[in-house]
This record gives structure tokens, C-alpha cells and sequence, in this order.
């Protein structure tokens, strides 16, 4: 193998002692800045990519990657602890996570997503090592029909997290599409349901309206109802580690994860919300406890947090070899690289193996630390809920309001947050799940522009749709994920029948 | 106060001094005050940062502070800027070609009359590329195809009436195809459209020519043709004009300071921003992020920008984009 | 709720305002949706998709309702309203004080003085200087180290 001797040459370089201090660094600031709830990934790295430049290139690249998986892996505390996703890929696992961490199991729902992240990462990373050129060959041939195709597939998954009534579920998706629909029109270039408000000329912000539904939400969910459940977060009890059980339930999922991530991850338009909840229905279809499920089931947690990782892992590979920023983290990412003087494209592996090698065994240094500084870390973690509930809140919305405008300076925006959280106090009061929402307002512009943008290429006609193979072969998936639990409700009915 | 929540703030103060020990002290009082109108990252940014580095480094200011104001091209950033900025000599803001093209397609009530105009700092020149693998070797090829039948030729680029649906306009009209007819699909900015043209979906793609270059050098996309009036320095991809295709575009960066201002303080801040301009550390910049020095100052850039905005109208227009 | 009042409401009336709450934002989109002039040349158009969901929520409206009419309404504790308005009290202080230049810092404070009261501390002025001493560490973290411009007004300008 031609990759691993400059591999060997990169782990060298990132193995010295004050590299792997730097990688420590790296992830404590990445933790403790990803952790403040409102504050995702990106904007973690965007805010401590600075810090990186007194260092030299190496001591300052593999910080970075600390920063960058620590910003990660703080995300996903939020969502667990106190639900409230900093970004829309960890969303998936505040679903499961915040109920376990309301049963008490905290703690092993943080190490699951620490082992998981850790896992996936490290199969991802090593995927981008070996496969990173030839899987993105393939990638490029992905057209906008394809990419229609797998939105289609998307949508179908969603309704695993629609909770006991599809009407109720399709009515929260639709809100979301609505949402979606706000903004300027990319095809055309025309303003969508703006009213004339300049602010809302480029859409909705998909982390304004994740920390305004979770965030904002359940804190006035929680304020309300306080008269009834005066102490709602059971103490954290039993281990805080993970059980045999745990184990056992935990693994096959985190690999599974790793499969969706990092190929969806790697395509240049994939993003990292589609592989988790890809995750999540699947793990959701495949559980041994299928009633566990939306009351904490450990593997709603293993699975999507994998996957997350992995998928962050797989968007480097579209940015290393073509240059493309799938993401923005990813953009987030491109910016730190041309500080290290590093051009991504096609010939970056020819140019500058050093750099590129070097970069790919800071990710599995950073990855290795993450483990070693948060596993530790859980317990202090999980105390983070013994905080007496006002201040735990009022600091919740301190710092979502902060991360909203961190991103956005708008008076606009906040008024956004405020009304997104009255939405989600709402929904939560009259049993419409939340979820779907965000994957609407994602998955919804995505898909009307691949759409039309098939269509214009095809000239209007509709069969472009399906003549790709890939196209062909997702739409087909979707359909059978889509039949398939009716049929299946079919045939036990039908041998119940028999009996 | 209970041990946790001590202990969070133990966390927060530890953070603090962490990073501040990395980062190095605050910054100072403030001299300049510069807007991007745009997200970190992109074109807009880098050009207010670099600004930044130079003013800075040639002592040309005592300190500047970037800050960015994203939305819709820039509109709502100048609506900001022309209202809060009114008549203060500390504030400039960063803007381009894209923003005259958004502000038309907006519709947006503020234009760019409303700044004073400072100087006209980079251009850069687009390049109309097609995968290696197409049929079409050169301009007079595509433009022949574009001729044969307009729909077909489907062009990838950035957002809708931006500078590469603007240049795919220019292309289709001097091509003497029907420019209300081009078929082009925008794409999200990022390079989103170097892969559809990478994988054949699209027949022609355009963009700046650094977002392509990797991509020409190895061999997997063949540039056609740039948009400049000479050849690029280093470069010996031929101009669409000596093809034939009398076509010049470049996608311009400029500077311009808030409405109300006197005359003097507009002389300082055109001075200033000249003296930057042709500094070595300006000059190093640009030779860094592969951008082109195009100096145009005071009246004679205030009369380009009215000129740019008459001919941006105009292709807006016949590609029905704008109503008359 | 008294028995008689339990047969008269024989339908959930939050369902009922949801249904009428999707048709009228199906309208909307209707309205905003026929005002759009101009259409693609090629493939599909600026409209059809926002028509489509329009008549999405048509359906769902009377899925809604259909849901409200068929049972009686689920068994919903009562809310306390004065927690919710105080978090809202608080969140619109914070934004008319960032609005009108007051800064972040007292806008924090108030946010989470007003989140604690809700949350039924009776302490306002301690969580006042809580409030306070977070947004002074957020903002000495955050715009002073980092460099992220946080809205600043009379006090933030001292720092």
C-alpha cells in the first residue's frame, strides 16, 4: 500500500510529545466551547481557528483537528444532557439520548456517543486515507436526480421519528417545508414568503430554528409544567459507565453508523443530517426493544452519533481531493487549511503528501484524545444537570441567544428564536413532534433544487428521474422502506389470522 | 451556589485564560471600522481581511476591526451601512460585482448610489471550462452549439444573477442565440457546480478562474476560454475575444464609504486607500490569494460603478430577471 | 372540568386551531406564490412547489380535524402562564435592550433573571448579578478573545 508509508511518516510527526499536548488543547477548547448549547461545530472552529496561528503548521494543524472534533463531541453533550442540539446532525441523537439522560443513564449514553464517535471516526478517517480519490470518482458522477433520489429516500426515514400519529408527524414535517420555502428562490432568484424583510431574503437558519425549537422550548415546556413535575431529571443512577449490556446493543450500530456517514459524508451535496436519521430509522427498525424506542434505547443514540462523526469524516474527502466544502464546518475547515498554505484539489495528494498525511494522522490523534479527555469527563458532564433547574436554564438561554447572534448580528434573527421557541413550546404542549420540523426546513430546498435543476437539464422531461441507476436504485429503497412496514403489518396480521 | 455550578464557572474561567493565553492580548481602540456584507469565508471577507493585514502592517492605520453583515449578496448589508454609518470617515465597506447584481434582483430599496465611492482594489477573471471528456474543444464550438440550439447547451455557476449566469447571458447574446432562453442552472456558491460539471451533467461551467484551476492543471476540466481583454499571466488559455467572442467581464472587488461624508474626509479615505493599494504588503497579499490588482480610484471608479450598473441592468433585463 | 363540560367538548379544540391555523398559512403561501412573475424556461417553475405544499397543508388541515372531531381531548395538565410569560418578558427585554443599544451584558442579565424567576427562585436581584457576571465572562471570552462581535452598548464600551 502506497498510503502507508507517508502514514507511518505523519503518525511520527504527530506522536511528539508536544503535538500530542497540542492535540489535548485542541479538544479541551473544542469541548468546552462546543458544549455551550446554541454553539455548534462550526462555529466553534470558526471561533477558535485563530488560536491556531501562533503555533507552526504541524502543532497548529493537529490542534485544529482537536478543536474540530472536540467542537463535535461537545454538540452532542448538549443534545444528550439538556437537549438542545448546537447543530442539525446531533439532533437525531437528542432524541434518544435525552431520554436516557432523563431516566438517569446519562452517562452511558455519553460514553456510547464518546466510544461511537471514537469508532466511527477512526473507520471513517481510515476510509479517507485509502479510498478518499476513488470514492470521489464516483461522487461527482452524482447527478441532480440522484440527489432528488436520496432526498425522497430522506423523507421516507423521517417518519421513524414522527411518533404515534402520521398526521401529527406529516403536519410538523410540513411546517418545516413551509419554513423551507422562505427566501430567495435559488433557481430563479426570486424572494419567497419575505414580506419584505431584507433578513429573511436568505432563509432560515437551520441552527435559529433547532436552538429555538429544543432549546427555547423546553425550557418554557419545562417552566410550565414545573407545578406538576417539580423535579423532572431523575438522579443520575447506577454506573455511569456502559454495562455489558450497553455494550452488546452498542456496537453494531456504531458500525452501521460509520456505513451511512461516511459515503453520504463524501458526497458533495450529502450532508451529515441525512446519515443520521438514516441511522436512527434503521436502528430503529432493526432494535431487539422496539419499544424502548422513544424512551432512551441506547442504540438511538450509538447509531446516529456514529454516523455523524463518520459523515464529518467522509465530507474531508470531497474537500481534500475536488476542494468542495460540503459543509460549513467543512468551509470552516477550507479556511483554516489555506492559513497552512494547504490549496485542497486534485492535486494536493500529488503536491504536498506531508501535509495532507499529516492532517490525516492528526484526525486519528485528535480522535484517540477525544476519548481519553471526555471519558473521564463524563461523570462531570452528566453533573452538569445537578445545577439547581432556574440557573440551568436561565444559562441555556443566555447562551443560545449568544450563539444566535454569534452567527447572525440581527435583531431579526432573535425575534426568530423567540417565536421558534413559542412554536416549540406548543408543539410539545399539544403532542406534535419536533423532529420533523428541521428535517423539513433541511431536506425540503434541497429537494425542490435538485429537482428542478434535473428537470431543466432534462428539458422538462420527467423520466431523467429514473433513468441513473443510482436514481433508479434509491427511489426504489424508498419505496420499499416506504410499503414495507405496511406489508409487514399485512403478514402478522394475516398469521395471526391463521392461529 | 452550589459545587457544580461552581465548577462550571471554574471551567469557563479556565477557558478563558486558556485561550487567552493562546490568542494573545485584546484588541485595541479601534481607527477603521471595514464590513464585509457577506459570511466569513468568502470573497468579500478575505478581501476586508487582507485590507486589514495591510492597513495594519504599513502602519497606515492603527487598527481595524473587520465585521461581517451576511444576507441576500449584500443587501442587507449596505441597508445597514448606508443608514448607521451616515456621514462617519471610520467606516468602509467591502462590496463587488455580485452586490450591483443582487441589489437589481432584490429589488432592494437602497442602492449603490447612496455610498460615496472610494477605489476599485482586485478583479478577477472568469474562465468558461467544459469536462475533458466533451466534444467541444474551443469558443467558436460552443458557440456554435449554443447557436444550433440554445436550450441544449446547459450551463453550472454560481447563484442566480450573479456574475457567472451574467457572463452565461453575455456568452448566449454575442454567440447571437436568444439570451431570455439560456439554460442555466445556478448552484450553491462553494463549488458546487465544479462537480456537476466534473461528472457531465452540464455542458459548459463558469466560474473565477482559482476555483477551477486545480482541476484544469489535472487535466480533468478544459478551459475554454477567459473573460479578460489580455491572457492571464502565466497562463496560456486563449480570451473569448480573440475567438471572437467579444466578451469582457471581470468579477470586481471595490471600497466605498458611508453617504454624507465631506468632500475632504472622501479625499483622506481615497488617498488612504491608494496608498494602501500600492503598498508591498498589499501587493504581497495579492500575490498570495492569486488576485488581480486592478487600482481604480475617486471619480474615475465612481463613473465605472455607474457604468457597471447600467450594463448589469441591462443583461438582468434580457434575461428576465429584473421587469423592465 | 365538570362532567356536562365533558360531553359538550366532545372534540380537541387545539386541533381545531391548528386546522385552521395550516389552511391559513396555506393561504398565504397561495397569495405570496401568484404574485411571483417570473417562471424558468426550462423544467419546473417557482410555483409548483409552493403550490404543492400548500395543498399539502389543505389535506393535513382536515386530517386535523378530522383527528380533533373523532375524540374527545386528551387529558392536558394545566400550564403555568405566568412562567411562560415571564421567559418571554425575558426574551423581549433582551431583544428591544440589544435593539435600542443597551448591550449584551444587561440583556443577559435580565434573560436570566427573568428565566429563574420562572423557574421559581424568588431571588431577582442575586440572579440579576449571576446573569451579569456570565455575560461579562461570555463577553470578555467571546468578543474580546475571540473576536466575535457581540452587540455592545454603554457598559461593554468601557471593557
Amino acid at each position: 500500500m502506497d498510503a502507508l508509508l507517508p502514514l507511518a511518516h505523519g503518525m511520527a510527526v504527530a506522536l511528539q510529545p508536544a503535538n500530542l499536548l497540542y492535540a489535548l488543547i485542541g479538544v479541551f477548547l473544542g469541548t468546552a466551547v462546543g458544549v455551550l448549547p446554541g454553539i455548534g461545530p462550526a462555529l466553534t472552529v470558526a471561533l477558535l481557528l485563530p488560536v491556531t496561528y501562533k503555533l507552526d503548521p504541524g502543532g497548529s494543524l493537529i490542534m485544529f483537528a482537536g478543536i474540530y472534533y472536540g467542537g463535535m463531541y461537545g454538540g452532542s453533550t448538549t443534545a444528550i444532557l439538556i437537549n438542545t442540539p448546537g447543530e442539525s446532525a446531533s439532533m437525531a441523537t437528542a432524541l434518544e439520548g435525552n431520554k436516557m439522560a432523563k431516566a438517569g443513564r446519562g452517562g452511558p449514553a455519553l460514553a456510547t456517543a464518546a466510544i461511537g464517535s471514537f469508532v466511527a471516526g477512526t473507520i471513517a478517517t481510515l476510509g479517507l486515507a485509502f479510498l478518499a480519490p476513488w470514492l470521489v470518482e464516483i461522487a461527482v458522477k452524482f447527478g441532480p436526480e440522484d440527489y432528488f433520489a436520496l432526498m425522497c429516500l430522506a423523507f421516507v426515514t423521517v417518519s421513524a421519528t414522527f411518533g404515534d400519529s402520521p398526521v401529527r408527524g406529516l403536519t410538523s414535517l410540513f411546517v418545516g417545508l413551509v419554513l423551507g420555502l422562505i427566501g430567495i428562490d435559488k433557481l430563479t432568484g426570486q424572494a419567497r414568503l419575505t414580506f419584505g424583510v431584507p433578513e429573511l431574503l436568505d432563509g432560515v437558519e437551520v441552527t435559529t430554528l433547532a436552538v429555538g425549537l429544543f432549546a427555547v422550548g423546553e425550557a418554557l415546556y419545562v417552566a410550565s409544567r414545573r407545578r406538576h413535575e417539580p423535579e423532572q431529571l431523575e438522579k443520575v443512577r447506577g454506573s455511569l459507565w456502559m454495562t455489558r449490556e450497553d455494550w452488546r446493543r452498542s456496537w453494531k450500530p456504531w458500525l452501521r453508523g460509520a456505513l451511512f456517514g461516511f459515503p453520504i459524508g463524501a458526497l458533495p451535496a450529502g450532508g451529515a443530517e441525512i446519515p443520521t436519521f438514516l441511522s436512527y430509522a434503521v436502528e430503529r427498525r432493526l432494535c431487539q426493544y422496539p419499544d424502548e424506542f422513544g424512551k432512551g434505547a441506547i442504540e438511538g443514540v450509538a447509531g446516529p452519533e456514529a454516523a455523524n462523526n463518520a459523515s464529518a469524516a467522509g465530507t474531508l474527502a470531497p474537500l481534500l481531493t475536488l476542494g468542495l466544502p460540503t459543509s460549513a464546518t467543512a468551509a470552516m475547515m477550507l479556511a483554516g487549511f489555506q492559513q497552512y498554505g494547504l490549496n485542497p484539489g486534485p492535486l494536493l495528494f500529488a503536491e504536498r503528501p506531508d501535509l495532507v498525511w499529516g492532517l490525516i494522522a492528526s484526525l486519528f490523534i485528535a480522535n484517540g484524545m477525544l476519548l481519553v479527555l471526555n471519558l473521564p469527563l463524563v461523570g462531570l458532564w452528566v453533573r452538569l444537570l445537578a445545577i439547581p433547574q432556574p440557573w440551568l436554564y436561565a444559562g441555556i438561554l443566555v447562551f443560545a441567544t449568544m450563539g444566535t447572534i454569534a452567527a447572525k448580528p440581527s435583531v431579526v434573527e432573535l425575534t426568530m428564536l423567540a417565536a421558534f421557541g413559542v412554536l416549540g413550546f406548543l408543539m410539545r404542549r399539544y403532542d406534535y413532534p419536533i423532529a420533523p420540523v428541521v428535517v423539513g426546513l433541511i431536506l425540503g430546498p434541497v429537494a425542490e433544487s435538485q429537482l428542478r435543476r434535473a428537470l431543466s437539464i432534462s428539458l422538462g422531461d420527467p423520466m431523467v428521474l429514473v433513468q441513473s441507476p443510482f436514481a433508479a436504485t434509491l427511489l426504489a429503497l424508498a419505496l420499499l422502506a416506504l410499503i414495507a412496514p405496511f406489508v409487514l403489518k399485512g403478514l402478522s396480521r394475516f398469521r395471526a389470522e391463521e392461529d | 451556589m452550589s459545587t457544580w455550578s461552581k465548577a462550571v464557572i471554574a471551567i469557563l474561567l479556565a477557558a478563558t485564560v486558556a485561550v487567552a493565553g493562546c490568542a494573545g492580548e485584546a484588541l485595541a481602540q479601534n481607527d477603521l471600522k471595514i464590513m464585509a456584507p457577506a459570511a466569513p469565508g468568502g470573497g468579500w471577507n478575505q478581501t476586508a481581511r487582507a485590507m486589514q493585514q495591510a492597513l495594519v502592517a504599513e502602519g497606515l492605520a492603527k487598527s481595524v476591526q473587520v465585521y461581517n453583515v451576511t444576507g441576500a449578496g449584500g443587501s442587507v448589508g449596505i441597508a445597514q451601512f448606508v443608514t448607521t454609518s451616515k456621514g462617519d470617515p471610520h467606516q468602509l465597506m467591502v462590496n463587488g460585482l455580485v452586490m450591483v447584481g443582487a441589489l437589481l434582483a432584490n429589488r432592494s430599496p437602497v442602492t449603490l448610489d447612496q455610498t460615496t465611492p472610494i477605489a476599485r482594489l482586485t478583479a478577477e477573471a472568469l474562465v468558461i471550462v467544459v469536462p475533458a471528456s466533451s466534444s467541444i474543444k474551443n469558443a467558436q464550438e460552443l458557440a456554435a452549439a449554443v447557436k444550433a440550439d440554445v436550450a441544449k447547451v446547459t450551463w453550472a455557476g454560481g447563484s442566480a444573477g450573479g456574475v457567472d449566469h451574467i457572463t452565461a447571458a453575455l456568452f448566449v447574446e454575442k454567440a447571437g442565440g436568444d439570451p431570455s432562453k439560456v439554460n442555466y442552472i445556478p448552484f450553491s456558491g462553494g463549488g458546487e457546480s465544479l462537480a456537476a460539471v466534473l461528472g457531465g451533467k452540464v455542458t459548459a461551467g463558469i466560474s473565477g478562474w482559482g476555483e477551477y484551476e486545480g482541476q484544469i492543471k489535472a487535466g480533468k476540466l478544459r478551459a475554454i476560454g477567459v473573460t479578460s481583454a489580455q491572457r492571464l499571466p502565466g497562463n496560456d488559455t486563449p480570451t473569448l475575444r480573440e475567438q471572437g467572442v467579444d466578451l469582457v467581464i471581470a468579477n470586481w472587488r471595490s471600497v466605498v464609504a458611508p453617504p454624507g461624508i465631506t468632500p475632504e474626509q472622501r479625499a483622506d479615505l481615497i488617498a488612504l486607500i491608494e496608498r494602501m493599494a500600492k503598498s508591498s504588503a498589499w501587493l504581497d497579499l495579492l500575490k498570495q490569494k492569486g488576485w488581480e490588482d486592478d487600482l481604480l480610484a475617486g471619480d474615475a471608479f465612481a463613473a465605472f460603478l455607474r457604468e457597471e450598473q447600467t450594463r448589469v441592468k441591462a443583461v438582468l433585463t434580457s434575461i428576465g430577471l429584473i421587469k423592465p | 372540568m365538570t362532567p356536562d363540560r365533558r360531553t359538550l367538548l366532545r372534540f380537541d379544540p387545539a386541533g381545531l386551531v391548528v386546522a385552521c391555523l395550516l389552511l391559513a398559512v396555506a393561504a398565504v403561501i397561495w397569495w405570496d406564490t401568484e404574485a411571483l412573475r417570473i417562471t424558468s424556461v426550462y423544467g419546473v417553475g417557482p410555483k409548483a412547489i409552493p403550490y404543492a405544499i400548500a395543498a399539502g397543508l389543505v389535506l393535513l388541515a382536515i386530517g386535523n380535524l378530522v383527528i380533533a372531531v373523532s375524540g374527545a381531548a386528551p387529558a392536558r395538565e394545566s400550564i403555568d402562564p405566568m412562567a411562560v410569560l415571564l421567559i418571554l418578558a425575558g426574551l423581549a427585554a433582551l431583544i428591544a435592550l440589544i435593539a435600542f443599544g443597551g448591550g449584551f451584558i444587561p440583556a443577559a442579565a435580565i434573560l436570566f433573571a427573568a428565566t429563574s424567576t420562572a423557574f421559581g427562585r424568588r431571588a431577582p436581584l442575586t440572579d440579576l448579578a449571576i446573569g451579569a457576571a456570565l455575560g461579562l465572562v461570555i463577553f470578555l471570552l467571546f468578543d474580546k478573545v475571540l473576536t466575535l462581535a457581540l452587540p455592545e452598548g454603554p457598559i461593554e464600551r468601557l471593557l
